[in-house]
């Protein structure tokens, strides 16, 4: 396995919208377990394809507060949602950036899992929000789109700082 | 996407709040977890709860594992360890989530250069946990602070009123209260609502004494209880369901709840006396909202008054009143258990200021009390200078008023004491107003 690089806001690659998985076979398992690993050293909870320049439906997770319960939706899709609720989200695209989103409370998702098996899940509370949040950046949208425009140009400006800076180091 | 791993800092930012600046954690609480998922602000406040019921001991805990003291701008880092202490000792996370999410927390509370510190104090305690839990041990031999988890001035007091008690006091003081019900008696009675629980299958005991409480064998969501929206059934401790019975309102009668928010004792009078005339009085405008929600959900009507209770000029209608409870500002020394934040945030000289506030207030309110009317005086406190040794000056200082023994204690006075499976700490004791 091997540790990848997530792509970090305003890189223009997170815009892109993936193209549906056709075939799920041990290429595919490869980069999924590679993934993995990239989400579970970044402590992150969700990881969208789309974050690690692979342009294709699919995104992985883990919400469990033992990190046991990886869980892999290909070509995904919300069949129903309700609810809705406030919470603080991060991404790993914009390090040590946490702001409210808005999201439908439960969701309904369908996905095959990584045997290709398509199966549906019920989701509420954090895992509710995860898959809403990883599903956007298959669609090239980010957490902060949803906020005011002024919030996300101050986002901007950090993270470009913090990007001068680290390649200043190096 | 990451997440805010925002437990741990949540409750680190709560306790800093509490023990820092002074805030209640009812106050702290709901800010820090602003944003939080249910189950992480819950996580949140069982550790804040844990902390300060045994600050003392993981306070050592931290001494004996950080060579200099976190100060100034890192302080914020104490409350992390004390927090990572809290899960790895006293709680079910599993230890590398407590350690991995605390060290995490570090960068949240925008320490992240000392992540690495707290790693490595997380895990030597891990590694010298036996020992550790041994030299506490022996530490708590020497100091009766470390023994209790309580401030000494607050010990000291409790060994002197209750010589033999004083230490189930502490003990109860330190554990979690069961919750306990008041059923609706305007709607229902007791064995109905029991019955009602049974069907769902919640394990419930009704109290022998105080006639409309009822024990739940474990603690649940109240709102998922039968009822509960319609009215049937409010949350209220055993102990403070004795104002309403003490005070014994008739229909008809003028009554006065002279410290009423937020309504809960207010509720219990009405549901008991429905056509009683009650007016609820407090000088807290934001806790007031509270007694208005309460009335409505139990579809029950008072006047409420905004105003100061030692003050009567400024808000009283001029009329007497029949019975007045006046559930008096305190130390709420006998709701630790609640409110285990009360330990560190009252100081000793508080308690002679609310010695004089209580008095202020009771010679006030007996201004308004008729000849033959009866006031209930009543605190959440166990300390004597509040109770037993107020209402004694009080007597020596009026000659209009006589002790009405209260029949549940068979004595003149009744202080209750927390009880760990029973009821808070409370007082009470009934003044008549007789013609002098």
């Amino acid at each position: 396995m091997a540790k990848m690089t997530i792509l970090k806001y305003p890189d223009d690659r997170l815009r892109t919208v993936a193209k549906p998985v056709e075939q799920v076979d041990d290429a595919l398992r490869e980069i999924i377990d590679d993934m993995f690993e990239t989400m579970y050293d970044s402590q992150g909870v969700g990881l969208a394809a789309t974050q690690v320049d692979v342009h294709q439906r699919f995104f992985i997770a883990d919400c469990g507060e033992e990190k046991n319960e990886p869980l892999v939706f290909i070509n995904p899709e919300i069949i129903e949602q309700d609810g809705l609720f406030e919470n603080e989200e991060g991404c790993l695209s914009f390090p040590n950036v946490f702001a409210k989103v808005e999201r439908a409370g439960k969701v309904r998702v369908r996905a095959q899992d990584r045997n290709g098996e398509t199966f549906e899940m019920d989701a509420e509370g954090l895992l509710s929000i995860c898959i809403q949040h990883e599903l956007d950046h298959l669609n090239g949208k980010l957490f902060v789109d949803y906020l005011s425009p002024l919030k996300r140009d101050r986002i901007r400006k950090k993270l470009e700082k913090e990007a001068r800076l680290a390649a200043k180091l190096n | 996407m990451s997440k805010p791993a925002n437990a741990r800092a949540a409750a680190a930012r709560a306790l800093f709040q509490v023990l820092e600046q002074g805030r209640s954690l009812s106050q702290a609480i709901p800010e820090t977890t602003q944003g939080l998922t249910a189950a992480d602000a819950a996580l949140t406040q069982a550790t804040c709860y844990q902390a300060l019921r045994f600050l003392p001991s993981y306070e050592w805990f931290i001494r004996a594992l950080v060579e200099k003291p976190l100060k100034n701008k890192v302080r914020i880092v104490h409350y992390l360890l004390l927090v990572g202490i809290v899960q790895l000792r006293d709680m079910r996370t599993p230890a590398h989530a407590a350690i991995a999410e605390t060290v995490n927390a570090a960068q949240l509370v925008k320490q992240p250069s000392l992540k690495g510190m707290v790693n490595a104090v997380l895990r030597s305690f891990q590694r010298q946990h036996a020992e550790l839990e041994q030299q506490l041990a022996a530490e708590q031999l020497k100091s009766p602070g470390l023994r209790t988890d309580h401030p000494g001035w607050l010990q000291r007091r409790l060994e002197s009123a209750y010589p033999d008690q004083w230490s189930h006091i502490c003990s109860a003081n330190n554990q979690a209260p069961p919750l306990w019900l008041r059923v609706n008696a305007a709607k229902q009675t007791r064995d109905n609502y029991l019955s009602a629980l049974a069907e769902q299958g919640i394990e419930a005991f009704a109290d022998p004494t105080a006639t409309d409480a009822i024990r739940l064998q474990h603690a649940i969501d109240v709102t998922q209880l039968p009822g509960f929206a319609e009215g049937q059934v409010s949350v209220q401790d055993r102990s403070a369901q004795f104002a309403a019975h003490l005070l014994d309102a008739q229909p008809g009668e003028r009554i006065l709840d002279a410290c009423a928010a937020p309504g809960g004792k207010t509720a219990h009078i009405l549901e008991r006396t429905p056509n009683a005339i009650v007016h609820a009085l407090d000088f807290d405008e934001g806790r007031l909202q509270r007694v208005h929600e309460n009335m409505q959900r139990l579809q029950l009507s008072a006047t409420v008054i905004y105003g100061d209770a030692a003050e009567p000029r400024e808000w009283w209608d001029g009329q007497l009143y029949d019975r007045i409870l006046l559930d008096a500002p305190c130390s709420a020394t006998g709701v630790i258990r609640r409110h285990p934040d009360i330990k560190w945030l009252r100081r000793a000289s508080d308690i002679d200021a609310l010695v004089a506030l209580q008095q202020r207030i009771l010679q006030a309110q007996w201004q308004l009390l008729k000849v033959g009317g009866r006031l209930v005086y009543a605190t959440c406190s166990v300390l004597p200078d509040e109770n037993t040794l107020q209402i004694e000056n009080f007597l020596a200082t009026v000659k209009n008023a006589r002790v009405v023994p209260v029949a549940h204690a068979q004595a003149r006075d009744w202080q209750l004491l927390p009880e760990t499976d029973s009821g808070d700490g409370f007082y009470y004791c009934t003044l008549e107003k007789t013609a002098i």
